[in-house]
């Protein structure tokens, strides 16, 4: 059923453009005589099709238009406007805002009926097309999250690949990438790149894969020769995810490559110093080394919590970013919460 | 002087595509109405207000185009224009004719509606 708006002062004309509007069928005639009543009603609903005579006190046609193409949504819906043969200026103008076409006065029942029924046609195709579009938005968005879901799966699948061959467990992954998170919520990042760096930040080890089993798995201290090898998996890492189409691959790239990086230049792979080391990486050199420190490992015991909090505060300006320090502090509840919540005996939810 | 309303039936009834019960209803409408029009333009002119004379002229045209009254709606439109120039004298003139236009046509369409 078509909701057709009729806007006329004349109750003569109102009475036989209703007449004629109900005689098309699947139409609807809500009429005013007041156009300021008619817009008040546009306001919460929204008509078919209007049909608005350009003469009128209070508020001429044109007025009406401009008013109604001013509600929110309405800037489409088909509007005819009834004006006399000799008000061609009145036409043009109409044109100009926003009228789609026009009926003459006195009204012929034939052209009446084939404009109606145009304007009608097309309000038929613009829902039409709205529906559609909401369809297909629908359907992107859903196709979309299966999609986003499947990377962040495949993401912690490939980091977890790189920890099962380290004495790391799953649940440390979880628990550094929290913490970055914490951390990048601290520094006032907004909400999408808090986001990816929770997603890329379980990638940072990556490129152990590439590291031979007799060093990354040596249970004993390893000899200088062997640690320059051990320091290469940052850059495999970074071989490894770099170029990817993926937003949250690059992030990991970046930080795979930058998370052995010190704040006082003295860290590898490239010695980079302060603000040259990317964010990401200096937030991810704290996440990582709180976790490594308060976890327990074949060749050591975990530390207390405030023993680790202290290395970190002793470690601003040198081995990390104080900024970086100060955020994860200003969590340091929400932390400790996170080191409670994924231990390592536990398989690590995907 | 204009030249007397006659009825043509069968125009008004293409226009409304041959459909009689519009047509009767219109005619029913507008004999509803007379007396409220021609008071309403008469107090308009009365009332020194242009604007509102010229609007009041614009809908006796429209309603006299309605039943086909050519020469009716013309006098109507020169009333419509001199109001909106402003020419208060001139239409003055023509609202007496005017009024007299819409008492001849209703008394003719009166006839034909039997009442």
């Amino acid at each position: 059923m078509h909701k057709v708006l009729i806007i006329d002062d004349s109750d003569i004309n109102l009475t036989l453009i209703r007449a004629l509007v109900l005689k098309l069928g699947e139409c609807e005639p809500i009429m005013f005589e007041q156009p300021m009543k008619a817009l008040e009603w546009c306001r919460e609903n929204v008509p078919d099709l209007v049909i608005v005579d350009y003469m009128m006190p209070e508020m001429d046609g044109l007025r009406f238009i401009a008013a109604f193409r001013g509600l929110h949504g309405r800037t489409e819906i088909p509007v005819l406007m009834i004006t006399a043969n000799d008000q061609k200026d009145v036409r043009y103008e109409a044109l100009l805002g926003g009228a789609n076409d026009f009926l003459t006065k006195p009204i012929d029942r034939v052209e009446f009926s084939a404009r109606v029924r145009n304007m009608l046609a097309l309000r038929t195709g613009q829902k039409f097309l709205a529906d559609r579009a909401a369809f297909l938005a629908d359907k992107v968005d859903e196709r979309t999250r299966e999609i986003r879901e499947r990377e962040r799966e495949l993401i912690f699948r490939i980091s977890r690949a790189a920890e099962f061959r380290d004495p790391e467990t799953g649940a440390h992954i979880q628990r550094m990438a929290h913490y970055s998170e914490i951390i990048a919520r601290g520094l006032d990042l907004d909400a999408a790149t808090c986001r990816l760096i929770l997603q890329a930040a379980p990638m940072h080890d990556v490129g152990k894969i590439g590291i031979r089993d007799y060093i990354l798995l040596k249970p004993g201290r390893l000899t200088p020769q062997e640690f320059e090898i051990m320091k290469r998996h940052a850059e495999l890492g970074h071989e490894l995810l770099k170029d990817s189409g993926s937003e949250i691959m690059q992030a990991g790239a970046e930080i795979a490559l930058a998370h052995h990086e010190k704040y006082d230049g003295s860290g590898y792979p490239k010695g980079l110093k302060g603000q040259a080391i990317p964010l990401f990486g200096r937030i991810v050199a704290v996440a990582d080394v709180f976790d490594a420190l308060t976890s327990e490992r074949p060749y050591k015991k975990a530390w207390a919590l405030d023993d680790a909090r202290r290395f970190l505060e002793e470690g601003r300006g040198k081995h990390f970013d104080p900024l970086c320090i100060e955020a994860f502090l200003a969590g340091w509840d929400e932390a400790l919460e996170i080191h409670q919540r994924f231990r390592d005996d536990e398989a690590p939810a995907i | 002087m204009i030249k007397p309303f006659i009825l043509d039936k069968s125009v008004i009834l293409e226009r409304l595509g041959g459909d009689e019960e519009i047509y009767s209803m219109m005619l029913d409408m507008f004999l509803q109405d007379v007396d409220n029009n021609c008071a309403a333009l008469q107090a308009a002119a009365a009332s020194g207000d242009q604007a509102l004379l010229q609007r009041e002229a614009h809908t006796v045209k429209g309603l006299l185009a309605t039943f086909s009254d050519d020469a009716g709606a013309a006098v109507a439109f020169t009333l419509e224009q001199q109001a909106r120039a402003g020419r208060q004298a001139e239409a003055a003139s023509l609202v007496t004719a005017v009024v007299a236009r819409i008492g001849e046509v209703a008394g003719v369409l009166r006839g034909q509606s039997g009442g």
